[in-house]
């Protein structure tokens, strides 16, 4: 299980997450929503050790990650929110250098890159350069790339993003055969209707506090509201959007 | 004078269009590429050092001509331009594809209401400023020198301003005789090659223009003197140099020319006409056609049919080789950094190789060729440290940070294995192949031997403090002082190997010397290793080029000390 405890972080004083509490349990897929600038990539970075918190504790199995954080990276698997890959590389060696750094067994390794790239349809492209890649082919390299180790625990920071219709249909069952399989996964997403479908649990952010943690279900009830996108506009949208939009366009045709 | 610059610049400036004015500052800020710097980094700076070297060099350069101008005059005249031309070159070289927009450009600027011509005067002026701050960092001193001294040869009171004028022409028609000769050739190719074609001919034309502006330079013959110029032996390569014809250009202009060896500066004339014609010709033609293409092409090229190398097996250490071997390969930014560095050892190879096929029979080994290929050793191996240092790209640098499952000494001896593979191996084989002509073979053994111990030593050395994957740190230019580095590795490099290669001479003859030799090269190896490892025991990989730590205080603030009388008043207050 992952758990957050009292998690922070602050940038020259500025808090972009605060005080944050929530886990996230095998076998359930969690979904991480908030606002653009709430604190969501800033969160799951921290989860993954590239950003250092500014206080709290992040335990996996009830360890600290941090105590041995090398066995922990191991067993994690993560997709960015941004497609930030080695574009001079083709998907084939981008992919096999993955698997070398992460020092898997190279027949094993052979298989599972040959296996992902035919079922994610890059195998033809496998040799072309990821510079000249769509920005669904390099999402489904990054997929790729965080599933080749068989991880323990998923995170995956808005993974639909430029992944054509059916792609995104495979995401959205392979996350929920995932975590049927005893994988730890939590996902961020703007796409409330897919969080909807597919979370046990949500977890919502709003100006870098959390502010709500349950299920759909339960939130459902408790805020009689039909959608969670009802809940999330009450939750976390500040503005109303059709004032906003009339504005944007009075604007530009003054 | 800075402020005097700014506001020339700003009158000039004001008095061009906006657009022009935009697209050639961005332009000429892209010389360095600004994704791979570090958010310390400081280019105003890193530009001024490098500016800087160059002063000092012209310095030296006057002081050459206040010693020499008089009594070698020829000589000189032809080092100077040589220089110029070698130093234009290398601005060239490094700015090659700086004429025409990339992709990104066109894509950005495309959609905007601006005309091709805009942007085509925008980059060749980007790139012609950068020409022009070269030639005059390199030879404002010189060439006041030279004036003062050849001036007074003159008859005339205006001898001072005849050489100056004659100087500053030759020169600037030397360089742009070399630029408009690179955007010729560019031009052409663009026009006559598919876009693909082109893309893989230019890189290779790129490569090709560094080795050979850098060998013509080591390599061209030095002929001092005007019997030396007037012999009909020199008649082949004085027709064929282009820093002789400006020589000549220059003594024609200052009316010291012979008559003898006019049709050398007519030739220059010439020459200069034809790749100015050409090279505005060619590229106007072109870089309709080259824009549109860069539009055209298509978003995901397929990957090149045939042989494509991709070993499973291994791990750590097969991937950083593989990965710095790929981005060598594959980015043009390091490969020309990287030309920079193999353009001299390939000139000091060719010197080798042309004894070699000159010398009938065999010869016992020279004291040269040991010099010569230590120097070639040292310069591959710093070389490859030096290109390591520039990322490739940072935003894509969280899988290593992720991946990291081992101790950063494991990634250390990675890159240890990955620069002594690439750059000390291959200065190996290469010193056997150029030794077959001599004898005994014990002796070329044993320089192998020593060179081996010589490159393990310098791979070590170029790791002190190297606690990186190649190719993934952020660079911060102006950080450190380049102008001591350069001319400390210049003075070193050149003193170490002389004195090196000397005593191995003798070594070679002495069992006892060469058995001194290599243990202390072990010991001094043993030693640089060991500090290494300690140190990347308790390293961390670095991804982000930090600042010295450094505190700097103005003196502003003063704490004075308490008077006897002050403390008494307080505490009767």
């Amino acid at each position: 299980m992952l758990e957050l405890r009292r998690v922070s972080k602050h940038y020259s004083g500025i808090a972009a997450v605060e005080d944050v509490s929530f886990s996230a349990r095998p076998g359930e897929v969690t979904g991480y929503l908030g606002p653009n600038g709430s604190g969501k990539s800033t969160t799951i970075k921290m989860i993954t050790g590239l950003l250092e918190r500014t206080s709290g504790q992040i335990l996996f199995d009830g360890r600290p990650v941090d105590a041995d954080l090398i066995a922990y990276k191991r067993r994690m698997g993560y997709v960015p929110e941004e497609p930030h890959l080695y574009t001079h590389l083709s998907g084939l060696e981008y992919l096999t250098m993955v698997a070398q750094l992460r020092e898997l067994p190279w027949r094993r390794a052979s298989e599972r890159i040959d296996g992902l790239l035919r079922l994610l349809s890059l195998h033809e492209d496998r040799h072309a350069g990821i510079a000249g890649y769509s920005k669904g082919m390099r999402q489904k390299v990054l997929i790729a790339g965080a599933l080749l180790h068989n991880p323990d625990l998923i995170l995956l920071d808005e993974p639909f993003s430029g992944l054509d219709v059916a792609s995104a249909l495979v995401l959205r069952s392979l996350i929920l055969q995932l975590a049927a399989r005893g994988k730890t996964v939590l996902f961020s997403s703007h796409e409330l209707d897919t969080v909807e479908r597919i979370s046990h649990r949500v977890v919502i952010l709003h100006r870098a506090r959390l502010v709500a943690d349950d299920s759909v279900e339960h939130l459902r009830s408790l805020m009689e509201l039909p959608t969670l996108e009802a809940i999330f506009s009450q939750l976390a949208v500040e503005q109303d959007s059709d004032s906003m939009a009339r504005s944007i366009a009075d604007l530009i045709d003054a | 004078m800075r402020r005097l610059i700014a506001a020339l610049g700003k009158t000039i400036g004001d008095r061009l269009p906006m657009q022009f004015r935009v697209l050639h500052r961005q332009f000429l800020l892209r010389v360095i590429d600004l994704e791979a710097l570090s958010i310390e980094a400081d280019i105003p700076r890193f530009l001024g050092q490098f500016a800087g070297v160059l002063i000092m060099i012209s310095f030296l350069h006057a002081f050459a001509v206040y010693v020499a101008i008089v009594q070698y005059p020829w000589r000189l005249e032809h080092y100077l331009i040589s220089t110029m031309m070698l130093v234009a070159g290398l601005v060239t070289v490094v700015g090659w594809d700086a004429i025409f927009p990339d992709r990104r450009d066109i894509m950005v600027l495309a959609p905007l209401p601006i005309r091709p011509t805009v942007i085509l005067i925008a980059k060749v002026c980007a790139s012609a400023t950068l020409l022009g701050i070269a030639i005059l960092a390199l030879n404002t001193a010189p060439a006041l020198v030279a004036s003062l001294l050849l001036g007074g040869l003159h008859t005339t009171a205006f001898g001072f301003f005849q050489v100056l004028a004659a100087y500053a022409i030759a020169m600037l028609a030397a360089t742009l005789f070399l630029y408009c000769t690179v955007l010729t050739v560019q031009g052409i190719a663009a026009l006559l090659l598919p876009r693909k074609a082109f893309l893989v001919f230019s890189s290779i034309l790129q490569l090709g223009a560094f080795a050979l502006f850098v060998s013509v330079y080591f390599l061209e013959p030095a002929l001092g003197t005007v019997p030396e110029l007037l012999a009909p032996s020199s008649r082949p390569v004085l027709a064929v140099s282009p820093q002789f014809w400006f020589t000549c250009v220059f003594n024609q202009l200052n009316g010291t020319l012979p008559p003898e060896l006019s049709w050398l500066a007519i030739r220059a004339w010439i020459a200069l006409s034809a790749v100015v014609l050409g090279a505005a010709v060619s590229l106007l033609l072109s870089y309709l056609r080259t824009m549109k293409k860069t539009i055209e092409a298509p978003d995901l090229v397929p990957g090149a049919s045939g042989l494509h190398f991709t070993p499973r097996r291994g791990g750590l250490r097969t991937a950083i080789a593989l990965f710095s071997l790929r981005s060598i390969l594959r980015s043009r930014q390091h490969r020309v950094a990287l030309a920079f560095f193999l353009a001299i050892v390939f000139a000091i190879g060719l010197t080798c190789l042309r004894r070699e096929l000159f010398t009938p029979g065999h010869e016992p080994v020279p004291s040269d060729f040991l010099i010569s290929t230590l120097m070639m050793l040292s310069l591959t191996v710093f070389g490859l440290r030096a290109v390591f240092a520039l990322p490739i790209s940072l935003k894509a640098n969280w899988l290593l940070q992720l991946t990291q499952l081992r101790p950063t000494a494991k990634y250390i001896a990675a890159t240890r294995t990955t620069l002594f593979a690439f750059a000390a191996a291959p200065v190996l084989i290469v010193t056997a192949l150029l030794a077959l002509n001599y004898r005994p073979w014990q002796h070329i053994a044993a320089h192998i031997l020593m060179l081996a111990l010589f490159g393990l030593l310098f791979v070590e050395l170029a790791l002190v403090r190297f606690d990186k994957v190649p190719f993934t740190c952020s660079w911060m230019p102006g950080k450190a002082n380049v102008q001591v580095i350069f001319w400390g590795a210049v003075f070193i490099w050149i003193i170490f190997g002389a004195l090196a290669g000397m005593y191995e001479h003798s070594a070679l003859h002495h069992p006892s010397q060469f058995v001194i030799m290599a243990a202390v090269l072990l010991a001094f190896t043993a030693a640089t290793a060991s500090y290494n490892r300690a140190r990347a025991r308790t390293a961390t990989l670095d991804f982000e080029d930090q600042a010295p730590e450094l505190i700097t205080t103005l003196g502003l603030l003063v704490i004075p000390e308490p008077r006897a009388d002050d403390i008494s008043k307080s505490k009767m207050g």
